[in-house]
């Protein structure tokens, strides 16, 4: 207990800072004649009492890694949880699945959150600007965001006519990633709008391992290669904006597709003929996962003196295909005549609408107040049963005020919401509420405080209540409860951020306590279902959460810049004083970049704390220290800027495990040595 | 300046750390032990008799139950009811569970799976899956064969 204690300490107390994310994007922001410049990440950061990282085009270029997720994990606080090589979930502060909420263009994303092996659908290439909120944020996005969002926003145009484009392109040795997008857009008078297609193929991915244990068996890794983890993505998106005075609107369309193979020796019996090197690294045989997301999203804003209003409609529609042959599974029935292959499918149809009035009377108070309204149908498929189908409605109604007294260094923000859910038969209800101080004493800008208390509520997720099945992501047989009440609890965050000229440092320690904490506890009942141990069914218990985020940066030359960044999350079941299972481990980054003309690069080690502190039948996790490098280069060709980003990781090719990934279990270990290249050519010419 | 911001940092982080970390008692979280005796790996088991089945469990609390899960390992592309001289075999299946809840450790020695006549010849696993009373599980997978003309088992 007490080398953990100092090992924790020492983790926390090296001091830290985040990496290169960009500081001064500036933005201007047209009000009639009037142009008023601000630096976005400053006035977002200012806006809530809520810890808030606001990453721009530059960190997401510097960090590509094709995959968002994977390139946000570079702040602290935020993990991926990892689908081989290609596909990530996000987790906030050691919280995933429901309780985080990803946001594009103003409609929450809804697909199957809830499974380990399902990645969020979103084209890495056409993020251009991420918020990231740490903690509850369920006031303002409702009862889903209750760890935390990840807001996916677009830059602003800027001013003129012209039309623009881009090409880019992207190559990885761990798994034989090829891929590029291409983007082309206009921008004339009122009217922006802009198209975008992109493509990633990839291969099998390469461990650090020649063998793998599942079942007790030791299965061979053929070249080191895990057979059948290739995949592929394809991504279109079409987005209008059209401006007008007090006027503006922009519609979203998009479609993202994937598929990808997963590795046999883990998916129903094993069986080493199966695990044969079948001489090719690119093909998807079963079993493998299809997953389509369609979304179309409209904004619609008009503003008039001192109110603006503001409405969001989306559709989505989520298709999920888990397909293996049906007699890995079941030996002794008849092979279905219909899709005979056909696992599992859920069909996911969303329809979104938030209406939101704000009020700025003065400027010592804002108000906002608003109502969203959502309905889900689910359908599904397949030999497999895991989720039936529902219906489900939920809807919020919310007031958010802030104030700003005169000649004060501080403000405070507060607000209540009241969520209603209704799920077939079951209904929930509740509010939620919180209250926030922001503070920069001085008018020099050095320091800033942040304190925030929160009541948060969450609805039971449609597989809490009603899963049943194996659930080939969690190798276990998985049991939804119908008697569940909703999640609750109170949250404290606090924040501090000192910034002079060369240092910088924050801290963001947190607390949670909740009353009902729904998780999956095992039951020690014998599931009867084909190759299940015994049965997991989602559960409330009291629970504690705490940790805390904190990065340090010193300047030593103005070109040379030393990070330091770490984080710790501690999570405990108060009714049975264990863990809570995924609970994410120390780590820390230690971060040297240099920036010349043109030209940047960084050289990083990363290190991960043992995580011992596990759930039941959860297996503690080895900790590790990796070495990652990258540069940018900005090169003239022609008229355009051509970026290229060369990045290397884990250089030493270390085998390590992440005790988030879906591979875990089997001990499959994270990929090894990887070096990456992604050249960005922008075009932009002025027209009349 | 840096040593007001490590002081600063430590307070800050121990105040979460101690709290918390005094207050876990890390309750158990410690799986079963299963030492399989009986079959072994590899061993080809006779169709048509009962199952030699032997092994010792044990846990740091208490025990709860164990099940013996026994399902066909074939090629995965051929198996549907194969034949041999004419007759209809099914491919073997079976899952049973025990309650064993109460003891610490326990050695277990029974004869109580049977393999019917026209179980299907072929590979087969055997897995043990092993429960304690607070939901650690364990579990052991073995490779075994069924064959007409198996060795016969020493009772």
């Amino acid at each position: 207990m007490r080398i953990r204690f100092h090992l924790v300490m020492f983790m926390l107390s090296v001091a830290l800072w985040i990496n290169a994310q960009e500081r001064d994007s500036m933005k201007v922001i047209r009000l009639g004649d009037v142009s008023v410049s601000a630096s976005y990440e400053k006035r977002m950061i200012r806006s809530t009492a809520l810890p808030v990282d606001v990453v721009g085009e530059h960190f997401l270029r510097e960090r590509f890694t094709g995959n968002l997720i994977q390139t946000l994990e570079h702040i602290p606080g935020v993990h991926s949880m990892n689908i081989g090589s290609g596909f990530s979930k996000p987790v906030i502060r050691g919280m995933g699945f429901n309780r985080i909420s990803v946001i594009e263009n103003g409609v929450k994303q809804e697909g199957q959150q809830w499974g380990l092996d399902h990645g969020l659908e979103i084209d890495a290439f056409n993020t251009e600007q991420v918020t990231v909120r740490k903690g509850p944020a369920s006031l303002l996005y409702g009862s889903d965001a209750m760890g935390g969002t990840i807001e996916i926003t677009q830059r602003l145009p800027e001013a003129g006519n012209y039309v623009f484009g881009e090409a880019a392109l992207l190559g990885k040795s761990i798994n034989g990633t090829a891929g590029g997008s291409a983007l082309i857009g206009i921008k004339k008078e009122a009217w922006y709008a802009k198209f975008r297609y992109s493509e990633q193929r990839f291969g099998d991915y390469r461990i650090p391992a020649d063998t793998i244990v599942y079942l007790t068996q030791r299965l061979p890794v053929y070249g080191r290669k895990l057979k059948n983890t290739a995949g592929l993505e394809r991504d279109m998106s079409l987005y209008t904006e059209y401006r007008k005075g007090r006027y503006s609107s922009n519609y979203a369309v998009s479609n993202a597709y994937q598929k990808v193979g997963f590795f046999p020796g883990t998916h129903g019996i094993p069986d080493m003929a199966r695990l044969q090197d079948d001489g090719s690294h690119r093909n998807i045989e079963l079993p493998f996962s299809t997953v389509n997301h369609l979304k179309a999203t409209t904004h619609q804003q008009y503003m008039r003196s001192t109110v603006t209003g503001y409405l969001d409609a989306g559709y989505q529609r989520n298709d999920r295909e888990e397909l293996s042959r049906f007699h890995t599974h079941y030996d002794n029935q008849p092979i279905p005549e219909k899709d005979p292959d056909k696992e599992l499918a859920f069909s996911l149809e969303t329809y979104s609408l938030s209406a939101k009035i704000k009020h700025i009377p003065s400027t010592v108070w804002e108000h906002t107040a608003g109502w969203d309204v959502q309905y889900q149908q689910n359908r599904i498929s397949g030999y497999s049963f895991l989720l039936p189908e529902y219906r489900r409605f939920t809807t919020g109604l919310f007031w958010l005020a802030s104030w700003y007294p005169a000649g004060t260094d501080f403000s405070v923000s507060g607000g209540v919401r009241y969520d209603y859910g209704k799920m077939d038969v079951l209904a929930y209800g509740d509010f939620s509420g919180s209250l926030g101080l922001v503070w920069h004493p001085g008018d020099r800008e050095i320091h800033l405080v942040k304190a925030n208390i929160g009541h948060s509520f969450r609805l039971p997720g449609a597989y809490e209540l009603t899963a049943n099945g194996v659930h080939h992501g969690a190798f276990r047989h998985e049991q939804g409860d119908q008697a569940l009440s909703s999640e609750q609890g109170w949250q404290l965050d606090l924040s501090y951020t000192y910034r002079e000229k060369g240092v910088s440092f924050s801290a963001s320690p947190y607390a949670a306590w909740f009353g009902n904490y729904i998780f999956l506890r095992p039951t020690g009942e014998w599931s009867v279902l084909p190759h299940a141990g015994q049965i997991y069914r989602y559960t409330g218990a009291e629970a504690l959460f705490a940790g805390a985020e904190i990065t340090f940066g010193i300047d030593f030359r103005p070109d040379l810049n030393y990070t330091l960044t770490g984080e710790y999350v501690y999570t405990l079941n108060l009714d049975e004083h264990i863990p809570l299972s995924f609970s994410p481990p120390a780590s820390m980054r230690n971060t040297l970049t240099w920036t010349g003309k043109n030209i940047r690069a960084y050289a990083e080690c990363q290190s991960i704390a043992s995580q011992n502190r596990v759930a039941r039948n959860e297996d503690p996790t080895r900790g590790a220290h990796l070495l990652h490098a990258g540069a940018t280069v900005n090169i003239r060709i022609g008229k355009a800027m051509a970026e290229i980003a060369l990045l290397f990781q884990n250089i030493l090719d270390t085998r390590y495990y992440n005790h988030l990934s879906f591979y875990r279990k089997v001990e499959i270990p994270e990929p090894g040595r990887n070096v990456q290249l992604f050249i960005k050519v922008p075009f932009k010419s002025y027209i009349k | 300046m840096k040593p007001i911001i490590c002081f600063f940092t430590i307070c800050l982080t121990a105040i979460p750390c101690t709290l918390f970390v005094s207050c876990d008692n890390d309750e158990d979280t410690t799986k079963p032990v299963i030492n399989l005796i009986e079959p072994e790996e590899g061993d080809v088991l006779q169709i048509g008799s009962d199952v030699h089945f032997e092994m010792e469990l044990s846990d740091n609390d208490l025990l709860r139950s164990y099940k013996v899960d026994i399902h066909h390992n074939f090629d995965g592309h051929t198996h549907t009811s194969a034949t041999k001289a004419g007759e209809e075999t099914i491919p073997f299946s079976y899952s049973h569970a025990w309650d064993i809840s109460g003891q610490k450790n326990a050695s277990i020695h029974h004869h109580e799976i049977l393999i019917p006549e026209n179980a299907t010849p072929g590979d087969y696993h055997l897995v043990v899956y092993c429960t304690d009373a607070s939901g650690n599980e364990s579990y052991v997978a073995i490779n075994i064969e069924l064959s007409h003309d198996g060795e016969e088992h020493e009772h």
